[in-house]
């Protein structure tokens, strides 16, 4: 497991959803927000093993929200996080660079 | 999205799934998550109902089992700790273990010296008691390959009975379902052009098998009628035989040449099956003969259903009624006295008891002294940890956690040391197979799988046993003050009584060996100084069958070919056969008459036949007169030798040269020599009365013979055997080799089975001397290190060294002595188990228990002096300067 290397799809998936949550991603609502984009279940067990993974990494730190209700393990990309799921971004791009993917969707049907 | 719903309406989830999760949730975690899904569950569940929002929750549990199992497993490993969660820190159990496991491997990784030598001093323990463990339960546990077999018993006086005796009760055993007769009686076996071979075998009445209830694989065993004179005669072989034979189906109804004759195949016993052990390869139905006298047969039986064993008072007294109406037996063979049944495993397998007992015992011993061993190296281990341990807790461990380390290396320590011990246990098995007197048994007795697992379950358990000490200091210890005093190096600090006392167990524990080591050693040496009145060292051995188809005139022919051949083999002085030898047990009892003497009818003495030159080759001493000659033929005067102890019986005070007596032959035959008394029967009996007459002059010839080879001085008589086999083979196809030897193994054999559990206990027993010398080492080194400043400020106030060394012995010779007084007690107490392979002393022998005493003392001072020295030595400059 080390650093600089690529970030798997569903580690992605976890972090965009993070990104996407804001300031309230905890393991229930992060899991909601990729379910909800997906359209595929998501069990709340991978998305935390996979947020320990990413907080071992640096790529996302937790800590604990203070306010109203129940204290909860609230999380939030690091800037090595942000630089890695940038870089992820970026990658994607220069692969599909020069290919459209309507064609495929054509092919297809 | 689902929106989430007002922690008010939560509602419960399903108990299982929740605890399913829980318990793979850690700890500081387990709340919000549980109450995140019990939201989203409460807001299915009002919106699509009950059932679709459960079935959602399983789907959410289940599906994440394998990831949050991953989780654990690698938070244990890795030691990750969300930052989130510092201030609650706590996993699930198995985070915790997973932690410590490694932990403990990482620990005993660092300590190579430490781990190796209590994995290697474990694994020794374990591997021998998981071998010893296997031998015993194959033989004395594990069920006998006969249906119900605590209905099977043995009747009174064994190999005493006679056909005719069997004939007469055989229409009325009342209480018995069924009774067999049986004897021994080997068979030379002839397939084709090679030489013939020996099949060791039982000759029985028809009921055999029904009374063991074994049914053959393949075929039928006896039918009433196999065992009527005239029967076609018939034989049943062994799974081992049939696969000798080709192993096929059709074996069944093919003719085999037995003793001479054919017999046709009618059964083959299943893989596993033996009676009455397992060198046994054939089961012939024997003509029972109403005339027939000759007192050889056991009886076995099976109590009538409904019945037991013990419960048979009854029956037996109407047998021996029975007995008492037709027979009239003499004083010494009386039938009806004493009518007992042994139950079969007793009478088949109760002799192997105390040898087995008396090893596995050792072998837990050296286990248990391992385990101390341990035990105190982890002691020590803990001790040096104290400060550390201490500031553990201080920073919030609990003991339950520290317990649990403790453990978790005990633990890794014993798997490690159980994947060691199976592998000395696989080697150790075949090596006790060979070094115990199993006798026939050890055939039987095979390496199986199972020796790995008990190996593992001793191994685990022993850890556990191991973890108890540590444990038990920590519980007991004061952390804290641990943590104050660790910077005065420990002075005063833990007292080791814990320590202390499995050092005296350890002590006491080989003294207990030693005590049962000196005392077999003691008993076997006595054995060896009787003088069995026979050569030992030069005389080489053949036991032969002539087979059963042979007539006197032949058999006597083929002796006198065989001993003249064998008798020009290079190194060989002379060469003689005999009936049976000395040293070879009981039988052969002939009833003397004694012309003059008429009061002496009913006794008996040994009779054996031999050839000419037997006594001489055997290494007899003539006393007075002469020894039997070739001149002493058929033709002329029937003559007789006797042995010094008949002489003293029957003609004390008299020339017994010159003198008649009768062996049930017609007329009388002359005494014209008496020789000393060699041991007949066995070592340890009383001079047994013998005489010894011609083959020549007899008119009865045995199937059996022994060939005695004398080898010339300075030869070994085991190298002549070789080639007196293939004379054998060569000269006379027909007759089989049962076994070649020496007299000195037959000697050692007389001896015993307790010479062999001599050897092994005094090999067990120096191991035991080992561990307990590096138990007394570890703890005293430990000592002499804790006290290191004690020291240096002592010698530098001008204490003379030899007076530190006396101080460090002295505490050494303290716990040394307490474990042999411990120890003797013990080994009083238990040295009942070896009674029954004692010779010539008893079982609370002085001398033995004081070698014991003595061995400990000198090993465990041994073992006390070096760190004693080693203290002495301290420099108390550098002692002081690194406080």
């Amino acid at each position: 497991m080390t650093d600089d290397a690529p970030l798997g799809t569903f580690e992605e998936q976890v972090m965009v959803g993070v990104l996407r949550t804001g300031a309230d991603a905890y393991g229930m609502s992060v899991r909601r927000e990729i379910e909800r984009v997906t359209e595929r279940d998501v069990a709340i067990g991978a998305v935390y093993a996979t947020l320990d993974r990413l907080e071992a990494k640096g790529l996302v730190a937790s800590s604990r929200s203070t306010g109203g209700g129940a204290s909860r393990r609230v999380f939030r990309l690091t800037a090595a996080g942000g630089r890695a799921l940038a870089e992820s971004w970026a990658m994607r791009e220069r692969l599909w660079h020069g290919v459209d993917p309507r064609r495929l969707l054509a092919g297809e049907g | 999205m689902v929106p989430p719903a007002a922690p008010a309406e939560r509602t419960p989830l399903p108990r299982p799934a929740a605890a399913l999760l829980r318990a793979l949730l850690p700890h500081a975690e387990r709340d919000e998550v549980l109450g995140d899904l019990a939201e989203e569950y409460g807001a299915r569940a009002s919106e699509a109902g009950r059932w679709r929002a459960g079935a959602w929750v399983w789907r959410q549990v289940l599906s994440s089992v394998p990831s949050l199992l991953r989780r654990s497993w690698w938070r244990g490993w890795s030691g990750f700790e969300p930052q989130a969660n510092r201030t609650r820190p706590g996993g699930p159990m198995l985070e915790s273990w997973i932690m410590d496991v490694r932990y403990a491997t990482r620990r005993l990784r660092s300590r190579p010296t430490y781990t190796l030598l209590a994995v290697l001093t474990l694994a020794l323990g374990v591997g021998g008691t998981a071998a010893i463990y296997s031998i015993v339960r194959g033989l004395l546990v594990d069920p006998l390959p006969y249906r119900n077999e605590q209905e099977v018993a043995v009747f009174w006086s064994p190999f005493d009975w006679t056909e005719q005796e069997f004939l007469y009760l055989r229409p009325d055993f009342a209480g018995f379902s069924q009774v067999a007769a049986y004897r021994t009686e080997d068979l030379t076996l002839q397939l084709g052009d090679a030489p013939a071979r020996l099949v060791p075998a039982i000759a029985s009445s028809f009921e055999l098998f029904g009374v063991l209830g074994t049914q053959p694989m393949l075929g039928r065993g006896f039918r009433d009628g196999d065992d009527r004179v005239g029967a076609e005669p018939v034989v049943v072989i062994s799974h081992g035989l049939w696969q000798e034979l080709g192993g096929e189906a059709s074996v069944v109804g093919r003719r085999l040449r037995l003793d001479g004759a054919e017999r046709t195949v009618v059964g083959v016993m299943p893989r596993g099956f033996w009676f009455p052990d397992p060198t046994i390869r054939a089961w012939v139905p024997t003509p029972l003969r109403e005339e027939s006298q000759s007192g050889n047969y056991a009886f076995i039986g099976r109590v009538a259903p409904g019945q037991r064993i013990e419960s048979t008072g009854a029956a037996l007294s109407r047998l021996v009624a029975r007995l008492d109406e037709r027979y009239d037996y003499p004083a010494q063979w009386d039938k009806t006295k004493n009518a007992t049944l042994t139950p079969v495993r007793e009478f088949l397998v109760g002799s192997l008891r105390p040898a087995l007992l008396a090893t596995l015992v050792a072998m837990g011993l050296i286990l248990l002294i391992a385990c101390a061993n341990v035990a105190t190296l982890m002691l020590g281990q803990v001790d040096s940890r104290a400060s550390e341990l201490a500031v553990r807790s201080a920073l919030g461990a609990d003991r339950r956690r520290l317990t649990q380390q403790l453990v978790a290396e005990a633990l890794a320590l014993g798997l490690a040391a159980g994947a060691v011990g199976a592998l000395l246990a696989a080697g150790a098995f075949r090596f006790l197979v060979g070094a115990l007197p199993l006798g026939a048994w050890a055939e039987s007795a095979t390496l199986r799988w199972s020796v790995f697992l008990t190996a593992m379950a001793i191994a685990v358990a022993a850890a556990l046993l191991i973890a108890l000490a540590p444990v038990v200091s920590l519980w007991r210890g004061d952390l804290r003050g641990a943590l104050t005093r660790a910077r005065t190096s420990g002075i005063g600090g833990r007292g080791g009584g814990l320590e202390s006392g499995l050092v005296v167990a350890e002590v006491a524990l080989a003294v207990l060996m030693a005590a049962g080591a000196a005392l077999l050693i003691r008993s076997v040496s006595k054995l060896y100084d009787i003088d069995p009145g026979v050569n030992t060292s030069e005389v080489a051995v053949l036991h032969i069958a002539t087979g059963g188809g042979a007539t006197a005139a032949q058999r006597r022919v083929i002796l006198k070919e065989l001993t003249r051949e064998i008798g020009a083999l290079p190194g060989v002085r002379s060469v003689a056969a005999a009936q049976r030898l000395p040293l070879s047990g009981g039988g052969d009892n002939w009833g003397i008459d004694i012309e003059g003497k008429p009061e002496l009818a009913t006794t008996t003495t040994a009779f054996r036949v031999v050839s000419p030159g037997y006594l001489e080759t055997i290494g007899m001493k003539l006393r007075s007169g002469r020894t039997l000659a070739e001149s002493d033929g058929p033709s002329s005067e029937r003559v007789v030798v006797i042995n010094q102890a008949l002489a003293d019986k029957y003609f004390a005070g008299e020339d017994p040269i010159g003198r008649q007596i009768g062996a049930g032959f017609e007329g009388w035959e002359r005494i014209v020599g008496v020789v000393g008394t060699a041991a007949e029967t066995r070592l340890t009996d009383e001079p047994t009365p013998a005489r010894y007459m011609l083959y020549e002059q007899i008119p009865y010839v045995p199937d059996e013979h022994s060939l005695v080879i004398r080898a010339q001085q300075g030869r070994d008589p085991a190298a002549l055997l070789d080639a007196a086999r293939r004379t054998v083979e060569r000269v006379a196809p027909s007759v089989a080799v049962q076994e070649a030897t020496t007299m000195a193994s037959i000697f050692a054999r007389a001896v015993g089975p307790a010479r062999q559990v001599m050897a092994l206990l005094t090999l067990l027993t120096a191991l035991a001397l080992v561990l307990g010398a590096v138990g007394v080492y570890g703890v005293i080194t430990h000592f002499v290190n804790r006290r290191k400043r004690d020291w240096g400020i002592r010698i530098a106030l001008g204490q003379a060294p030899s007076h530190v060394v006396g101080q460090v012995v002295g505490r050494g010779a303290r716990l040394v002595v307490a474990g042999i007084v411990v120890g003797l007690v013990a080994a009083v107490a238990l040295a009942r188990l070896l009674a029954s392979l004692l010779y010539g002393v008893g079982t609370t022998d002085a001398a033995s228990l004081a070698v014991a005493t003595a061995m400990l003392l000198v090993v465990g001072l041994i073992a006390a002096w070096v760190p004693g020295y080693r203290a002495s030595r301290t420099d108390p400059a550098l002692v002081l300067r690194e406080q």
